[in-house]
């Protein structure tokens, strides 16, 4: 059975940003109109970005976390815009950010229905509760991911480091489920 | 076929053990079996009897009734897990006189009403054991809550003590360990309780949440594999409760096996496929109960049963009549 190519999108990219220079987080939550800022709940600034679409949070040791953007480039730009708007209200950053993706989730769909059951018994490192969940949770070793596969043939690859694991994983594990049989066109 | 001879030879026989050791000189099969009503063993594959004439390790007297059994026994009860200490507890009797039926001196009967309640206190040794038995007595109380057979109560009191040795509880809460362990047994032994049951008489702050996270981490730790539940084996007991025919129950299990095999189940909560199932059997049997009925005793919503029943009727091609 020749299945057709899986289609993957990337649903979100996160990445740590080390600035390298402590910021006044009462400063940035003050010039800022976006700014989020309750130190009794939670440490750091919370702030949204419309274009490109992101949140950051950011911590007074000058590290900040980058949510939410669709691709690597994304993230980039984002941050890229941020650092502006850090120094416009006199932030002094000096140093190139170092940024470190840390997260990608993707979704994608195989085009064929999944047969959890088949699929839960002859893969390893496999977690099938319907009681629970409806999907089959697999931790893939290599590329190091963990994908939830659902019985309408979508499924969901988290905890990928670079872009080329997500679609790696994807790839393998329609390779594997063909293998077990557990595929079947609709 | 050689499963069927296999069953065949066991309905035989009293007490059949098939020995894992050793092998058939002649066929080298090892699935040998004790027929003690011969006294041989024999190797199922081939027929051949490989010993005669075997001890019989069983009592020498016969009891008829149980004051006799009392008399000849010798031994206690048989040790079980679900106390903690198995059992094997020695007591000091309550009864104030000597082997000979002498009665005490007030002297000596106050000194064994002291040794008693000194026994008392130091049966629980220390606060590992005392927890133990917290756990065990909690395990009790849910499984009479949900009157489960002693096997599964017995089975998760050695998945606990097991959990114990391998240090699993900590950080965890002994209830919601005692909880997983026995959702865990109940799941092995195919007696279906789903976890909201379990959640909804266990003493566990976070419910049902903490018991799942807890059962994952207790099968992964002590590697035990347990296939996911099969919608059937809710059907009798739903079948009973909504006081249904055999037919019902029957045509039911026909139609979860028929989806089965279509993978309308894969993704599905087995309570309400099962539901569903259930009540597609009742309708086409004229012994209808209404979608409100089967959602009630099978813990799920109307609509659950309703979606999974048009699913059922359109997958399957079943001719409703309504």
């Amino acid at each position: 059975m020749e299945s057709a190519e899986p289609s993957i999108t990337i649903q979100n990219v996160v990445a740590s940003v080390d600035l390298g220079t402590k910021i006044d987080l009462i400063l940035v939550s003050k010039q800022l109109e976006k700014a989020e800022y309750t130190p009794e709940q939670f440490p750091g600034v919370i702030v949204r970005l419309k274009e490109p679409k992101a949140a950051f949070l950011i911590f007074s040791t000058g590290k900040m976390v980058c949510t939410g953007g669709k691709s690597e480039e994304d993230v980039y730009e984002a941050v890229n815009t941020m650092v502006d708007m850090l120094n416009e209200i006199g932030v002094g950053i000096t140093q190139e950010p170092q940024i470190t993706i840390q997260n990608m989730v993707a979704s994608a769909s195989l085009g064929v229905e999944i047969n959890l059951e088949v699929a839960s018994f002859a893969l390893d490192n496999v977690i099938y509760e319907p009681e629970q969940f409806p999907g089959v949770i697999y931790r893939m070793r290599d590329p190091k991911v963990v994908l939830l596969l659902f019985g309408s043939g979508k499924l969901v690859v988290a905890g990928a480091k670079e872009k080329e694991d997500v679609y790696l994983a994807v790839e393998k594990v329609n390779e594997e489920l063909e293998a077990i049989g557990s595929l079947r066109t609709r | 076929m050689e499963e069927l001879a296999k069953r065949d030879a066991m309905a035989k026989s009293r007490d059949p053990i098939i020995l894992p050791s050793g092998g058939c000189s002649e066929c080298g099969s090892n699935k040998l079996i004790k027929d003690h009503e011969r006294a041989e063993l024999i190797c199922i594959n081939c027929g051949l009897v490989i010993k005669e004439r075997l001890m019989d390790m069983g009592p020498e007297w016969r009891a008829f009734d149980s004051e006799q059994k009392e008399k000849r026994a010798r031994v206690g009860a048989p040790i079980t897990y679900t106390l903690h200490d198995k059992g094997l507890s020695t007591l000091i009797d309550w009864r104030n006189t000597d082997s000979y039926g002498n009665d005490f001196t007030p002297r000596r009967r106050a000194q064994l009403y002291r040794l008693r309640k000194w026994q008392r206190r130091i049966r629980v040794a220390d606060a590992t054991e005392r927890n133990l038995a917290l756990a065990l007595s909690e395990l009790d109380r849910m499984s009479s809550h949900l009157s489960l057979p002693r096997n599964v109560k017995e089975s998760a009191a050695l998945l606990y003590r097991k959990a114990v040795e391998k240090r699993l509880i900590r950080g965890r809460s002994i209830e919601g360990v005692a909880a997983a362990a026995l959702y865990a047994a109940c799941r092995r032994y195919k007696v279906p309780r789903t976890l909201n049951e379990i959640a909804e008489v266990a003493h566990v702050t976070k419910g049902k949440k903490e018991i799942g996270r807890s059962y994952r981490f207790i099968c992964r730790e002590l590697k035990i594999s347990i296939p996911p539940t099969n919608p059937i084996t809710y059907i009798p007991r739903f079948t009973s409760e909504l006081n249904l025919s055999g037919e019902v129950q029957a045509k039911a299990i026909q139609i979860l096996k028929e989806a089965a095999k279509k993978g309308l189940t894969s993704g599905r909560g087995p309570t309400g496929v099962a539901a569903a199932a259930l009540y597609i059997a009742s309708v086409m049997l004229n012994e209808r109960r209404t979608q409100i009925d089967v959602a009630r005793v099978s813990k799920v919503t109307e609509v659950t049963v309703r979606n999974r029943y048009k699913e059922l009727v359109q997958k399957l091609e079943l001719d409703i009549p309504i």
